[in-house]
């Protein structure tokens, strides 16, 4: 197993268990996104720390996302007298957003085995709609700024030879 | 960088578009966060699997392919399914 494909397989049980923890049924892009930065991995750690984002500042983003989503429709959830949904679904399955992730992580490069975890985080900045990049434009984070941060730090960060 | 200023009305069309398109998801998740509550607590009260179901306007195989492995995970006690 390669290193990229151990980091992959820690980021997927993360991601699962973000999911169950949100009471979804599918792992989608956003749970992703907080396993990568639950994961102590340098380079992808870096380039959060870098725009100033870490873990609790990612689901406080993701948080207010929902709530300003909801309110749009004219609903709070404070109104809906809701608990915190308690660990749901035993097996989360892969969400749209996830796969869009992964393909256009992956699609970024010509060889699979080039795959370094920085793609990973490329690919769920790739979407340009979506609750990622609402959460972090409404963080104060422009998507686009942070996905430039992570091509220059997959540019410069040893490129695999060609 | 190109002008972070006033948006035009096309931009502005958009953003609320995709705030629409964002409720929409949003109230799907809070829909399925008070189904998830309702029905663990309908069952914890004793309601059978076709009183859920009927409802929740939706069918028993529905109701119980969804909820059932979490409640009985959750520990909650379910009456049986059909009489």
């Amino acid at each position: 197993m390669t290193r990229f494909d151990s980091y992959l397989r820690s980021i997927l049980e993360r991601g699962a268990e973000e999911a169950r923890k949100d009471g979804s049924a599918t792992i989608e892009a956003h749970h992703l996104l907080l396993a990568i930065a639950a994961e102590p991995e340098p380079s992808t750690q870096e380039i959060l720390t870098s725009a100033g984002l870490d873990y609790g500042s990612i689901h406080a983003a993701l948080d207010r996302e929902f709530e300003h989503s909801l309110s749009v429709a004219g609903v709070s959830r404070a109104a809906a007298g809701l608990p915190r949904p308690r660990g749901v679904p035993a097996h989360p399955r892969p969400g749209p957003s996830f796969k869009l992730a992964m393909e256009r992580g992956v699609a970024a490069l010509a060889r699979k085995r080039d795959l370094r975890p920085a793609h990973l985080l490329l690919g769920i900045l790739g979407a340009q709609v979506g609750t990622v990049p609402r959460a972090l434009t409404l963080a104060g984070i422009d998507p686009a700024d942070l996905r430039a941060r992570v091509q220059q730090s997959l540019a410069t960060d040893g490129e695999p030879r060609r | 960088m190109a002008g972070a200023e006033i948006p035009t009305a096309q931009e502005l069309a958009s953003q609320g578009l995709a705030d629409r398109l964002a409720a929409v998801r949003a109230l799907r998740r809070l829909a399925d966060q008070l189904e998830v509550a309702a029905v663990e607590e309908a069952m914890r009260a004793g309601w059978s699997w076709p009183e859920v179901a009927e409802a929740l306007g939706v069918t028993r195989q529905a109701v119980y392919k969804k909820h059932a492995r979490r409640l009985i995970a959750a520990g909650v006690k379910l009456r049986r399914r059909s009489p």
